[in-house]
């Protein structure tokens, strides 16, 4: 059976669609057999992240009109092998999405594996909604900023109530959360929230926290997944919290501010 | 979707069964002029108790043959205004001559009859009920997080995790949360001036006791991050310091 993980927030622009991209090609990449479906219907953006926009004929509003079958929506990842993704329409609005037609893609895509990402729009709405209802497990990415937090409480309280697995009365979904576009720096001069404070409040564990990078916007650009990008801070801590999330146990890291030497200071180099 | 109103028109009546409590009278002497001023004597102190309660008569402990008079027992009882509907266990003849003053057998769920009482005791005073409407205490072992709103109707609230900023605890009641009070807390309903709100950890978006209502910003010298205590006193509210 396949898990289904659903990548939400509430707050848009926190870094749904950049760690959805990153998480399932990192599943892959260790092996998992992995699909990455968008659900923000009318707003497509996962596959311009994920470099496959050219490649796109049919989306999930089609498979679930009955206009294409579900293999021909399936766009196959070229740099991983184990990866595929099910782009959202463009054209369409969220309301072509159903109930009974995400259970039948869901259903169909557990047979062949081993991790179905739902990457969800923000708000609370009805593709929201549809997202998070069949998830086994939920990644919630937060900035550390409290309008962010706030949405993101907000949608661990949808998640407790209105999943399936809550309606059905069933083991709840299990959350992680996922703190991106961290700044040590700007945390110690307290213009955001601390990594605690955020803890504090949406009291979940800890799969990962995400420096604020440059080379997240870069990756986005040229549509290539940031953790591929091994040089990168942003691509290595994706790569641990993949790692985490199979259970794997790794140190946090790049959570401290750096000491910056006198070199560095005179000359302003950058974190990559 | 239908309105109540078009179903009401298809249909004009349901019938369903129900349960429900109601308080026995069980007569030990079948004179009413013994009865009914041993009654009005037992409620003086309570005056009003039994005001409007439907009643159920039990016959289990009156002699089989001396039938009291229920047309006179019926009447005398409205006029102290309790409300007999009914009677309970009584033999066969006593069932028919209650059954004639219009109050007819009721069966007790479960078909069991009460047991009867060897001694002639005096008329049973039921425990004190709380105020009707009144709901056990609701406890909510979770956070209550942003958009969340709980309700204790007619009852104490009992938070045991953390209410997060835009998550709102209501409670006729109390409210007690034993995390961090980060949302709203509403205590006492529309009128209960007495109702409390108590919090470990207290750093609310705001706090109302029986509509009387302070926002954060309203708190002024309140000990807030510490365990604390709400209450009204008059019109203003009181924060003091736990423990």
């Amino acid at each position: 059976m396949a898990q289904v993980v659903v990548v939400t927030s509430g707050k848009g622009g926190v870094g749904k669609t950049t760690s959805s991209a990153a998480f399932a090609t990192g599943l892959a990449q260790a092996g998992k057999k992995t699909v990455v479906i968008d659900f923000d219907v009318g707003l497509r953006n996962l596959d311009l992240i994920m470099g496959v926009e050219r490649r796109v004929v049919f989306d999930i509003v089609n498979v679930i009109s009955g206009e294409a079958k579900l293999n021909q929506a399936l766009i196959r990842d070229k740099r991983v092998d184990t990866l595929s993704i099910l782009p959202a329409s463009q054209t369409r609005d969220k309301d072509a999405l159903t109930k009974e037609g995400v259970a039948t893609i869901i259903e169909e895509l557990s047979k062949d594996f081993d991790f179905i990402l739902c990457d969800s729009p923000a708000g609370i709405e009805k593709g929201a909604m549809l997202a998070l209802y069949f998830a086994d497990q939920a990644v919630v990415v937060t900035n550390p900023e409290v309008s962010s937090v706030r949405d993101s409480d907000r949608i661990l309280g949808v998640l407790q109530s209105k999943s399936k697995r809550a309606e059905e009365k069933k083991d709840p979904v299990k959350e992680h959360l996922l703190v991106t576009r961290y700044d040590p720096a700007r945390v110690e001069r307290g213009e955001m929230l601390k990594l605690e404070d955020v803890q504090d409040i949406l009291r979940i564990p800890l799969l990962g926290v995400i420096p604020e990078s440059e080379s997240v916007l870069k990756a986005s650009n040229t549509g290539n997944p940031v953790i591929l990008d091994g040089e990168s801070q942003a691509g290595q801590a994706y790569k641990d919290a993949v790692a985490r999330f199979l259970g794997e146990d790794r140190p946090m890291r790049f959570i401290e501010a750096e000491k910056r030497g006198f070199f560095s200071r005179l000359f302003g180099g950058r974190a990559a | 979707m239908s309105s109540p109103a078009s179903e009401a028109r298809l249909e004009p009546f349901r019938l369903r069964g129900a349960n429900f409590n109601l308080l026995v009278l069980r007569l030990l002497d079948p004179r009413v002029e013994v009865i009914v001023p041993a009654l009005a004597d037992q409620f003086r102190r309570a005056p009003g108790f039994l005001r409007n309660a439907p009643i159920v008569l039990g016959l289990d402990d009156l002699d089989p043959v001396a039938a009291p008079d229920f047309n006179d027992l019926t009447a005398q009882l409205r006029a102290v205004q309790i409300a007999p509907i009914g009677t309970t266990g009584g033999g066969p003849e006593l069932r028919a001559a209650a059954q004639a003053a219009g109050l007819p057998p009721l069966r007790a769920a479960g078909g069991e009859t009460p047991q009867p009482i060897a001694q002639p005791a005096p008329v049973p005073i039921p425990e004190p009920l709380p105020p009707s409407g009144w709901q056990p205490t609701l406890v909510v072992d979770q956070a209550v997080r942003a958009g969340q709103r709980i309700w204790a109707q007619g009852g104490d609230l009992v938070v045991r995790g953390t209410v997060n900023p835009g998550a709102e605890v209501i409670a006729d009641g109390n409210v007690h949360v034993y995390g961090t009070l980060r949302g709203r807390a509403i205590a006492g309903g529309a009128d209960n001036l007495n109702a409390r709100i108590f919090a470990l950890n207290f750093e609310p978006e705001l706090v109302s006791i029986a509509g009387y209502y302070a926002v954060r910003d309203g708190l002024g010298d309140a000990p807030l991050g510490r365990p604390v205590q709400v209450c009204l006193i008059g019109e203003s509210m009181r924060f003091d310091r736990l423990g």
